[in-house]
């Protein structure tokens, strides 16, 4: 049996399914299929003196490459959230995790700063790479189009997930808040030895412990667990943030405003022009009207001129016959 | 929400003294001022005797707030309030008096019958309103009005607009007509002599 040679067969073949495969699967999968299939073509192509898109080949599955971990990072980023949104969504009053809750924002917030520079560079990279495919190129850019729309509905989302937080934590201060001041408004609740809340509590920042004295005599003491331990210099910050966030809301209230006033420049920029044009077209149309009654009167002289000299003829010839 | 009294103790040595105090007893009858003003310095020398040094403290009982705060200079301020006086607020002319104070009188002055601090009294009215008193909700108090002006204007700008874009069409329509107006001269200036 003589061995035949049907590498060229094969690599026809090859061809043939791969424009196939591109067609059908319009993508991702193919140019995957493609990855795992380029090796060993190039190997093959390269020992027999044929280059099939050598250089362009490597670009496509780097781009591919990129953009599914790009797309598998999107998706940890989406589960993460929706651990948030359920943490965030919790409305116990004493179960609440904040550094839990605060930390898993804080890595989303990081998370999702890195995927935008990440689909940056891959726009960059798309754009730098150019080739003569067009459609090639439209995939490319639908590609970065879409991961930018999935980004973009997750930040959405986070959104909405740190707004519910802030609701809740918002109801469940005031719940808290109810809670304390119907405990207070009890004479018989007091509080635990101020001593031991004392040394319990203590930080280089003054502490404010929160306790009701029994005025009448001290009686049997017990711990009261709804307290929250205001610290004065938190609530100096607390105000203060929130005299700062006051004053960029009013920022960009001010901006808002300079924009829309800059937009009716240009409205009124066009009724400037237009009574421009009224005012040539009126002064046009009285100078018109001027030479009219100038010609009329001037008509009407020369009218009588002339029908005078008529008549005067006219009388001559009476006259004369 | 009114602030009931200031007091001033020195806790050195173990012993409080009271050093200066003010009160505002104008919300209880005449007869009993007296018998009230005995329980208030009673309250504010027992609170100041429990709260350490370089803390503070508030105390609430039967709708009055008693805001303590101790420094370790061996002074101790206390404010009787009722319970709608923001906290931060009371803390904060706590610190002012007590600075105001440790400026003015040295530690050999705390003698408790020669000490004249006009100035309690005077922060004390002042302090009946805590919105005009504290900077900063006098400043948060500014900001939400100028938000609310803000607003009314941005509001006022859109009107603005609407009437504008009518401007605009009315002058258009002039503008138009006046064309009309222009052609209908010219032509019968031009038009055939009259006769």
């Amino acid at each position: 049996m003589s061995l035949k040679d049907r590498t060229s067969e094969f690599h026809s073949a090859v061809e043939s399914i791969r424009s196939r495969s591109i067609s059908q699967t319009g993508g991702f999968k193919a140019r995957n299929n493609l990855e795992h299939r380029r090796p060993l073509l190039d190997n093959h192509s390269n020992s027999n003196g044929k280059i099939i898109n050598g250089t362009n080949g490597m670009n496509k599955s780097e781009f591919a490459r990129m953009a599914g971990a790009i797309g598998n990072d999107i998706n940890i980023m989406a589960t993460k959230l929706q651990k948030l949104t359920k943490l965030a969504k919790r409305k116990t009053l004493f179960d609440d995790r904040p550094v839990e809750i605060s930390e898993l924002t804080y890595i989303i917030k990081q998370d999702i700063a890195k995927l935008n520079k990440q689909i940056a560079l891959l726009q960059q990279y798309v754009r730098d790479h150019k080739k003569n495919n067009t459609q090639a190129n439209e995939h490319s850019s639908n590609v970065v189009v879409m991961l930018q729309s999935k980004l973009a509905n997750t930040s959405m989302n986070f959104k909405d997930v740190l707004e519910i937080r802030t609701q809740n934590m918002k109801a469940s201060k005031d719940r808290r808040e109810q809670f304390m001041f119907s405990n207070n408004q009890q004479a018989n609740i007091t509080e635990a030895n101020s001593p031991l809340y004392n040394t319990q509590k203590r930080n280089e920042q003054n502490n404010k412990d929160f306790l009701a004295l029994d005025m009448s005599t001290g009686q049997a003491q017990q711990l009261q667990l709804m307290e929250r331990q205001d610290n004065y210099i938190e609530s100096r910050a607390t105000a203060i943030e929130s005299i700062e966030s006051t004053i960029a809301e009013l920022g960009n209230i001010f901006q808002q405003l300079a924009q829309m006033v800059s937009e009716q420049r240009e409205t009124v920029q066009r009724i400037d022009a237009n009574t421009d044009d009224i005012q040539m077209h009126v002064e046009g149309a009285q100078k018109e009207l001027l030479k009219y009654y100038a010609s009329i009167s001037s008509n009407r002289w020369l009218l009588i001129k002339i029908f005078a000299v008529i008549i005067f003829f006219f009388l001559v010839f009476v006259l004369v016959t | 929400m009114k602030i009931y009294s200031l007091t001033i103790f020195s806790t050195e040595n173990d012993a409080v003294v009271n050093l200066a105090g003010e009160h505002d007893l104008s919300g209880f009858g005449f007869f009993q001022r007296n018998s009230v003003q005995e329980f208030l310095t009673f309250f504010s020398k027992t609170v100041a005797e429990r709260t350490k040094p370089g803390q503070r403290q508030s105390v609430e009982e039967n709708n009055y707030v008693f805001y303590a705060y101790s420094r370790t200079e061996g002074l101790a301020g206390i404010m009787i309030c009722d319970n709608e006086y923001p906290q931060r607020v009371a803390f904060s002319l706590l610190n002012k008096i007590l600075d105001e104070f440790l400026i003015k009188f040295p530690r050999d002055k705390w003698i408790p019958q020669s000490i004249v601090f006009p100035e309690l009294k005077n922060y004390l009215i002042k302090y009946q309103d805590p919105k005009q008193a504290d900077q900063i909700v006098k400043v948060q108090t500014q900001l939400d009005e100028t938000k609310l002006v803000m607003n009314k204007t941005i509001e006022t700008l859109l009107q603005r607009g609407e009437k504008l874009e009518d401007l605009i069409d009315r002058s258009q329509e002039i503008s138009f007509q006046s064309k009309a107006f222009y052609k209908q001269a010219k032509k019968t200036n031009s038009c055939c002599s009259i006769s």
